[in-house]
Order: structure tokens, then C-alpha cells, then sequence
């Protein structure tokens, strides 16, 4: 089933054109990483089909539903890349997670211990009395991501999941996503530079520097001549693989290089 | 000394300090944590330049600050939201051709005396009934409307983008939010003038946020000092002969730095022994 549709879309922003011709549909328990150099329209992408960016041309369809219109059915996730939050924010962090629940009809002690049980699934229950701004980058994502759950959405989409977290976390906040989509079954739509987790954690890539280079299964991703045509130039790119069990640290393995 | 309580000028000045202690206290945590001080002095600011011209055409003065105040405030929040032009720029050129405006309309009017300082600096003992009556109609609206919406008004301040994904008619409680401390700070402008009212609206809770980290502790400590701030600055300022409004804003500003000076004084002393 069809969850997230983009059609012919191209953006301009101040006159230049930041993406041409994008095409791609997303289906309903998949997880997808939007991955391309810097400046190649990533952000740009995933503001355009939430709805914060207008169009040039072309549609961007969730459920079923123009972005503003997508919005207002509380089915949707979304978890940006700078945690915007003014410093000293002063929430705790169940209070956070009860953001997930404004729109809610349920009673208080229900939203309550709803709230309760996603800080508990993420494993920050402990910490649900604390200052949110007390937190780690870490610790603050897990609780954004039960914030973003609470509402039990069936699309979620996260840019750049992994800034602001060291490479442990970053390894268990992918494993954490990949339980997600097996157990609930939810969408995700994930802006990455993190190339490297791409092959280990995800269903589809989507490799975008202004056209949509490729669009596919990450094992057909690491072609050289699709990295070149994406990144414009010869490069070696590296992949986490879950081969490489004896190495001390996750090696890298491209067609030509294993470790 | 309490034989004040028994003049009817005072009583006014105490029920109506009080009760624009506890309205501006309580939206006082908005200023804060959105960082909004600088949007607030602009709006008191541009309220100058209405009540002017209200003295200049004849007309109720009020009713011209308040909609300089909703008009610069719109406008503020609509230029800080587009972002082509950085809002403290736009702020410090809309409140100076208000203030200019505002002297230029006083130096027209014919026999034009004393409000000046008034309007600048505020005189709690001129706050009449009328003025009560309009406070609390003022107060129960917006203590209903945060009574309704404070929890999706907070989300929208923890970040807009993610509030606006959730469902929430962001734009909605971004303007209203802005148009009612429009209206709190032309009412604070009675009290202790353009020139001051701003600071009564970012004082107290950045006075309390030094001693609380969560929004409820700072909300009811900034309502209370406020009221007991505001009932001090009224009598000492009787007591002494002294200007209401800037005693009141002159106390806060010691509380403030007091405050922060013995929050360091703990911090040392914790970090000393741990």
C-alpha cells in the first residue's frame, strides 16, 4: 500500500533550483534513507513533502492527502535535524512526551500512562521527572522519538537521526528503528549523510543531489558509477557490513575493497 | 502606614497593580522562553505613537496605543516569520518612527501640557475603575484562553515546525499569542509607562526561571513575587514621594540581580563541597 507519493517535483528556492524532476512512492512499512552530499537537497526534500517548502511543480502526496491537509489527520512523524527547542526549555521530560498527545481525546490519566509506556519503550522511563534540557543529544532523540510515537503515526520522517549522537547510539537508535517498523509496522523516511547505515538498517535508498540519482535496494546502491554520478566524483565509499564481525571496529567494504 | 489602604486613589492602584501583576507575571513566561523581551519593547514602544495621535485627533488614547500595539506586533511576528529582514532591525525601525510620530503629534497638538511623562513613565494613582473593570474583563479572557490552550501554546514554543506536523494551527496560537500580550503590555502602560512596561512583562519570569527549571514552579513563584513587588513599590513610593512605576520596576530589577547573585552563591558553594 502507497503511503508517500512524489510526483514530477521541482523546488526553487530565491530563483535556483534546488531539486528537478523527482519521482519516487514509498509503501506503507518500509524505511527509506534520502542520502547525497551536502547542499544536494535533502532537507530541502523532506521540508517540501511536509508541507514547509512550496513547490515549483509537481505533487507530494501522504495518505492519500496534499502535506496541509496530511498534517491536520495526526498521522504523521516528524523529527527534525536541529532540535529547534529554545535552550532551558522548561519542561520535564514527561511533559515532552505529553506534546504527542495534545490533539488526543483521551482522559488526562490515560494520555498519562500512554506517555508512561512509549518513555518506557524507548528506555528513558527513569529519567521521566528530569529537565529535558538536562539530557544528552542522545537521550533527548529517544525521548523526541517516543514524543514522536505517542501519537501513534503511521509515517515518520527524521532528518539526520544520528547528528549530536556517538557512533554506539547511533548503531542501537538504527536497531531501535528497524524493531519499530517490525513490531508496529511504521513508515520511515529518514534524511541521512550517514551512508554507512544505509545498507545495514534500511529497505530502500534514495540518492539525491538535486536529480534523484537512484532511487532502489541498498545493495545496488553502492555502485561506483552511482556514487560518482551522485557525489561527482571518484570516490571510495565506505559501508558498515555486518560481514565484518571480526574487525575491532565496523570496517568498510566497497565492490572493489573488503576489509 | 496601612491608612493608605483607606484612600480611594490607592485602592485603585493597589486592585489594579495587582491585577496587572498577576496577568503579566503569568504571560511573562511566553516572553521568556521564546525570547521575546526585545518584540515586547518594541510593542510598548510603538503604543507611544498611538496614544499620541488618540491626543492629537481628540480620541480615547487607549484605544489608539492598543491598535498601534496589535498592528506592530502582527507586523513583527509576520517579518520574524517570513525572516527576510532580521527582527531586530524591523523592530528598532518601526518603535523609532512611532516615537517620533508620537512627539511630533504632542508638539501639534494646542495646549498640550502633562502627559507626556505620563504616557512615558506611567502614574499608577491615575488608574480609575474604568480601568479595573477593563483589567479583569482583559484577565478572564486570557486566563480562559490559556486555561484551553497553554498546552498546545507550549508545544508551539518547544518548536514550531514539529507543533505544525502534529496537527497544531501553529500560525493561529502564534498570532493570538502575540496580539494578547500586545493588548497586557498597552494595559501595563498606565501602570509604569512605554518606557517601562516592557520590563514588567520580562522580569518576573526571569527572575523566577533563576530558581526554577519547570514552567509551573516559575509561573506561580513569578505571579507571587510580582504581587508582593508591585505592593511594595506602591507603598514605598507613597511612603517616599517617589514615581510608582519606576519604583516597581526598580525594586524588580534588585530582586533580579539578587536573585542571580545568590543562585551563584549556592552554585559555588555546591561545586565547593562536591
Amino acid at each position: 500500500m502507497k503511503i508517500l507519493e512524489v510526483k514530477d517535483l521541482t523546488v526553487k528556492l530565491d530563483n535556483k533550483t534546488i531539486l528537478e524532476n523527482i519521482n519516487f512512492e514509498v509503501k506503507k512499512g518500509e524505511i527509506l534513507a534520502i542520502v547525497g552530499p551536502n547542499g544536494g537537497g535533502k532537507t530541502t526534500l523532506l521540508k517540501t513533502i511536509l508541507g514547509f517548502i512550496k513547490p515549483y511543480r509537481g505533487k507530494v502526496e501522504i495518505l492519500g492527502l496534499p502535506p496541509k491537509k496530511a498534517v491536520k489527520t495526526g498521522k504523521i512523524g516528524y523529527l527534525p535535524q536541529k532540535n529547534n527547542t529554545p535552550k532551558k526549555f522548561p519542561v520535564s521530560v514527561l511533559d515532552v512526551v505529553m506534546f504527542g498527545l495534545v490533539n488526543s481525546k483521551l482522559s488526562k490519566n490515560e494520555k498519562l500512562q500512554k506517555a508512561l509506556e512509549y518513555l518506557d519503550y524507548v528506555g528513558m522511563k527513569d529519567f521521566k521527572d528530569r529537565p529535558f534540557s538536562d539530557l544528552s543529544g542522545g537521550q533527548q532523540q529517544r525521548v523526541s522519538i517516543a514524543r514522536v510515537l505517542v501519537a501513534e503515526p503511521e509515517i515518520i520522517f527524521l532528518d539526520e537521526p544520528s547528528t549530536g549522537i556517538d557512533v554506539v547510539a547511533q548503531e542501537s537508535f538504527y536497531e531501535f528503528l528497524k524493531k519499530l517498523r517490525d513490531q508496529k509496522n511504521i513508515t520511515v523516511v529518514m534524511v541521512t549523510h550517514d551512508v554507512g547505515a544505509v545498507a545495514k538498517y534500511v529497505d530502500k535508498v534514495a540518492g539525491l543531489n538535486r536529480y534523484l540519482h537512484f532511487y532502489g535496494s541498498p545493495k545496488d546502491f553502492f555502485k561506483k558509477d552511482i556514487l560518482s554520478k551522485l557525489y561527482g566524483a571518484d570516490i571510495e565509499l565506505i559501508v558498515h557490513s555486518e560481514e565484518c564481525v571480526t574487525c575491532e571496529h565496523f570496517r568498510f567494504k566497497t565492490e572493489d575493497k573488503t576489509c | 502606614m496601612l491608612d493608605v489602604l483607606t484612600i480611594p486613589f490607592m485602592q485603585n492602584a493597589i486592585i489594579g497593580g495587582i491585577l496587572l501583576a498577576v496577568l503579566l507575571s503569568v504571560l511573562s513566561i511566553f516572553i521568556n522562553i521564546k525570547n521575546w523581551s526585545f518584540i515586547n519593547v518594541g510593542i510598548s514602544h510603538a503604543t507611544f505613537g498611538g496614544l499620541a495621535l488618540g491626543v492629537y485627533l481628540g480620541v480615547s488614547p487607549i484605544s489608539l496605543g492598543l491598535a498601534f500595539a496589535i498592528t506592530t506586533g502582527f507586523f513583527i511576528g509576520y517579518i520574524s516569520k517570513k525572516g527576510n529582514i532580521h527582527e531586530d532591525i524591523s523592530i528598532g525601525i518601526l518603535f523609532s518612527i512611532s516615537m517620533a510620530l508620537g512627539v511630533i503629534f504632542l508638539t501639534l497638538t494646542p495646549n498640550y501640557t502633562s502627559d507626556l511623562f505620563t504616557f512615558l513613565f506611567g502614574n499608577i494613582l491615575t488608574i480609575t475603575k474604568q480601568d479595573i473593570y477593563l483589567l479583569v474583563i482583559f484577565s478572564i479572557f486570557t486566563f480562559g484562553y490559556l486555561y484551553f490552550f497553554f498546552q498546545k501554546i507550549l508545544f508551539c514554543c518547544y518548536n514550531e515546525e514539529v507543533a505544525y506536523t502534529s496537527g497544531i494551527n501553529t500560525n493561529f496560537y502564534y498570532y493570538s499569542l502575540i496580539t494578547i500580550i500586545a493588548v497586557a503590555t498597552v494595559l501595563a502602560v498606565k501602570l509604569v509607562g512605554v518606557i517601562l512596561a516592557s520590563a514588567m512583562i520580562i522580569l518576573p519570569a526571569a527572575t523566577t526561571s533563576q530558581m526554577f527549571w519547570h514552567y509551573k514552579k516559575i509561573i506561580i513563584t513569578a505571579v507571587l513575587l510580582s504581587i508582593i513587588i508591585v505592593f511594595a513599590g506602591i507603598f514605598v513610593s507613597y511612603q517616599y514621594n517617589l514615581p510608582s512605576g519606576a519604583t516597581i520596576v526598580f525594586i524588580y530589577g534588585i530582586v533580579f540581580f539578587i536573585t542571580i547573585f545568590v543562585k551563584n552563591i549556592i552554585q559555588v558553594i555546591q561545586h565547593g563541597s562536591s
